[in-house]
C-alpha cells in the first residue's frame, strides 16, 4: 500500500482528536472534522480508535456529518481495529449506500469468520441500490463459501465491474476460472474506470494467463504496474514461471510507448497539433495515449516546441499532462527540453512521482551521456519502479557503472534486473 | 448518458408500457427546472478556472495545517492535486446541469472513483474541503439566480457526498 499521501496534513494526533471530538455545529470555520478523521489513519492507537467510535456514533444526519462518520469506517478499517467491529456492524443497515459501503470494505480490511455477519453482508446482495462489487469482493476476500450462489446471480450483471467481480470472486472462491476470459476482455472496455477495475479483478483472481493483456491495457502505467507486479509475485511464489517470463511486460509497461498498448479508440480523422496537445490533458490516459501516438506519427516534428511551450504553459502543474509530455520529449528525441526532464527526474512532490520515472526513460532515449550521473542518483530511491527504469535508462546509454548498488536491492524486480545486467 | 428523460423511456420500454402519469410528471418537473439548469451551466463554464482556483486557494489560505515545502503537506502539492482534479469535477457538474440529472458525474466521477481512491491510497479531503468550499462560495444574485443557484448546489452536494 502506497501511503505517500497520508501525512497530508501537519496535525498531532491530539489534534485531530480534538478537532473530531468537536461537536458538528461548533466546529470552527478554520477546522474540519474530515481532515482530522482522514489524519488520524496516521495513528495506530487506542485512543485514535476510541475516537473513531465515538464519531461513528455522532449520528447527525448533515452531509457535514455524515462524510466524517464514513471516513472513520475507511480509517478503522486501515487500521484493522477488530474491537471496532461491534460498532461497525449496525452500519449495514443503514439508508447511506455509500456508509453501508465502507463499513463493509471495512469488515474486509479488519476480517471476520463470523457467520452472522458474513450472513448479513450476503444479504445486501439482494437488496436495492447497493455497490454490488465491493460486497462481492469482500465476501470472496473473506472466503465465504456459502455467498457463492448469491454471488452467481451476478454475472451476467448490465454493468461491468459488478460482473467483473462477480466472476472474479466464483474464480477465487472455487478456483474454475472458466468464465476469466471475459474480464480480461474488460481490459478494452470503451469506459476507463471498466478497464481500471477489471485490473483488479484480475489481480484478486489470480489469473496469471491476463498479464501479457495488462501489459497493453490503455490506463495509467500505475495501473498496469501494480497488477502486473501483483501477479508476478503471487506466480513465481507459486512456481508458475519465471521473472524471465513476465521481464518482458514488465519493461513494456515502463517503457509505456503508445504503439506497445491496444487503444481502445481512434481518430476519424487527421488531428490538428492544438488539438492533440489538449488531449494530453484527459483524465482518460487511454485519450492522452492515443493523442501521443498521433503527435508521433504526423506531427513529429512541430510538436516539440509546442509540448515544451504548453509544459511551461500548464502541464508543469497538471500531474496527467507533465507525465505524457517528458514521455514525449523523449519519444521525440527532443534535446533542448533536457533539463526539464532532469528537473522531473528529481522532483520529488507525489503527484508527480510516475513523472520520474517517466523522465528516467526518457533521458534513456535522449542518448545524452551527461544524464548518467543524475540517474544514478535515482539507484538510493525507495520507488522500485524509478529504479527499475533507471536500470533500463543506463542500459541503453551503455554505462552499467553504479548499477552493482542494486544487486541486492530489497526490491525483488529491481535486484534480478541488475543482475541481469551485470551478468 | 443518463437523465430523467432517458430513465424514464427505459422503464417504460423495459416494461412495454407507456410512461405513466408519474413519469410524466418528473420529466415535467425537470423541464421546468431546465432555464436556471441551464443558467447554471453557462455561468459555471464561463467561470470555470476562476471557480477552480478560488475553490483551492480558499482552501489553502483556511488550512494553515499545510506547510512543509516538497512533502506531501505542502500547499503547492495540494494545489497542483486539486487545481487538475477539481477542474474534472467541475466539469462533469457542469455536464450534469446540462443533461438535468446526475449521469456524468455518475458515470465518470463516481462509479468506481471511490474504489481506486481507497486502492491507491488517494486522499480525498483536498476534494471535499474544495467542493465544499465552492458551494458556500456561491451568492444570489451575484453570481447566478436563486434558482440556478439551488441546482448548482445540489450537485456539488452530491458530487462531495459520494466522494467520501
Amino acid at each position: 500500500m502506497d501511503k505517500r499521501f497520508f501525512k497530508l496534513f501537519d496535525l498531532t494526533e491530539e489534534q485531530a482528536i480534538a478537532i473530531l471530538d468537536t461537536p458538528p455545529d461548533q466546529v470552527s470555520e478554520n477546522d474540519s472534522r474530515y481532515i482530522a478523521v482522514s489524519h488520524l489513519v496516521n495513528f495506530p492507537t487506542e485512543q485514535t480508535t476510541q475516537a473513531l467510535i465515538r464519531a461513528l456514533q455522532q449520528t447527525d444526519p448533515s452531509l457535514d456529518n455524515r462524510i466524517v462518520r464514513r471516513k472513520s469506517l475507511e480509517t478503522l478499517g486501515r487500521l484493522r481495529e477488530s474491537q471496532a467491529l461491534p460498532f461497525i456492524r449496525p452500519c449495514l443497515a443503514e439508508q447511506d449506500k455509500f456508509t453501508v459501503e465502507n463499513a463493509v470494505w471495512a469488515i474486509g480490511e479488519i476480517g471476520t469468520e463470523d457467520a452472522e455477519l458474513l450472513d448479513e453482508i450476503t444479504a445486501l446482495l439482494a437488496t436495492p441500490r447497493q455497490n454490488y462489487r465491493v460486497i462481492i469482493q469482500t465476501l470472496a476476500k473473506l472466503g465465504y463459501q456459502p455467498a457463492l450462489d448469491a454471488i452467481r446471480s451476478f454475472v451476467d450483471y448490465p454493468e461491468p465491474p459488478v460482473m467483473s467481480a462477480a466472476i472474479a470472486s466464483i474464480a477465487r472462491l472455487t478456483g474454475d476460472s472458466a468464465q476469466m476470459d471475459q474480464v480480461t476482455v474488460l481490459l478494452q472496455h470503451p469506459n476507463v474506470m471498466a478497464r481500471r477495475l477489471a485490473i483488479q479483478d484480475l489481480m484478486d483472481a489470480r489469473y496469471y494467463d491476463a498479464i501479457s493483456a495488462i501489459a497493453q491495457c490503455p490506463v495509467s502505467l500505475v495501473f498496469r504496474l501494480r497488477g502486473i507486479r501483483c501477479l508476478a509475485e503471487a506466480g513465481i511464489a507459486a512456481g508458475r514461471f519465471s521473472f524471465a517470463d513476465i521481464q518482458p511486460d514488465v519493461e513494456r509497461t515502463l517503457r509505456d510507448h503508445p504503439t506497445d498498448l491496444h487503444l481502445v479508440s481512434t481518430y476519424d480523422r487527421p488531428s490538428e497539433l492544438p488539438f492533440l496537445i489538449h488531449d494530453l490533458y484527459d483524465t482518460d490516459f487511454g485519450r492522452c495515449y492515443l493523442a501521443s501516438k498521433a503527435l508521433i506519427q504526423d506531427h513529429a516534428q512541430a510538436a516539440p516546441e509546442s509540448l515544451l511551450a504548453t509544459y511551461h504553459e500548464e502541464a508543469c502543474t497538471d500531474y496527467g499532462a507533465h507525465f505524457h509530455v517528458i514521455k514525449l520529449f523523449g519519444w521525440l528525441q527532443y534535446a533542448p527540453a533536457y533539463d526539464v526532464i532532469i528537473e522531473a527526474l528529481h522532483n520529488h512532490q507525489p503527484q508527480f512521482q510516475k513523472s520520474r520515472t517517466a523522465a528516467a526513460i526518457a533521458l534513456g532515449e535522449l542518448g545524452d551521456h551527461r544524464a548518467v550521473s543524475d540517474l544514478q542518483v535515482c539507484l538510493d530511491s525507495p520507488i522500485w519502479d524509478l529504479k527499475y527504469a533507471t536500470l533500463m535508462a543506463l542500459q541503453k546509454l551503455g554505462d552499467l557503472s553504479g548499477v552493482e548498488q542494486v544487486v541486492d536491492d530489497q526490491d525483488w524486480l529491481v535486484s534480478a534486473k541488475a543482475t541481469q545486467l551485470l551478468s | 448518458m443518463k437523465s430523467v428523460v432517458t430513465t424514464v423511456i427505459a422503464a417504460a420500454d423495459a416494461a412495454g408500457r407507456f410512461p405513466s402519469s408519474s413519469d410524466l410528471e418528473s420529466v415535467q418537473g425537470s423541464i421546468q427546472r431546465s432555464a436556471a439548469r441551464l443558467e447554471a451551466a453557462e455561468k459555471l463554464a464561463g467561470n470555470l478556472d476562476a471557480v477552480a482556483k478560488e475553490a483551492y486557494d480558499a482552501c489553502i489560505s483556511k488550512y494553515s495545517y499545510l506547510n512543509n515545502a516538497g512533502q506531501a503537506n505542502s500547499t503547492d502539492t495540494f494545489k497542483a492535486k486539486c487545481h487538475r482534479d477539481i477542474k474534472h469535477y467541475l466539469r462533469l457538474i457542469q455536464y450534469s446541469l446540462v443533461v438535468g440529472g446526475t449521469g456524468p458525474l455518475d458515470e465518470w466521477g463516481i462509479a468506481g472513483q471511490r474504489e481506486v481512491y481507497r486502492a491507491l491510497g488517494l486522499p480525498t479531503a483536498p476534494y471535499v474541503e474544495a467542493l465544499s468550499f465552492a458551494r458556500n462560495r456561491g451568492c444570489t444574485p451575484r453570481d447566478m439566480s436563486a434558482q440556478a443557484l439551488t441546482e448548482y448546489n445540489a450537485l456539488l452536494d452530491y458530487a462531495i457526498n459520494s466522494l467520501s
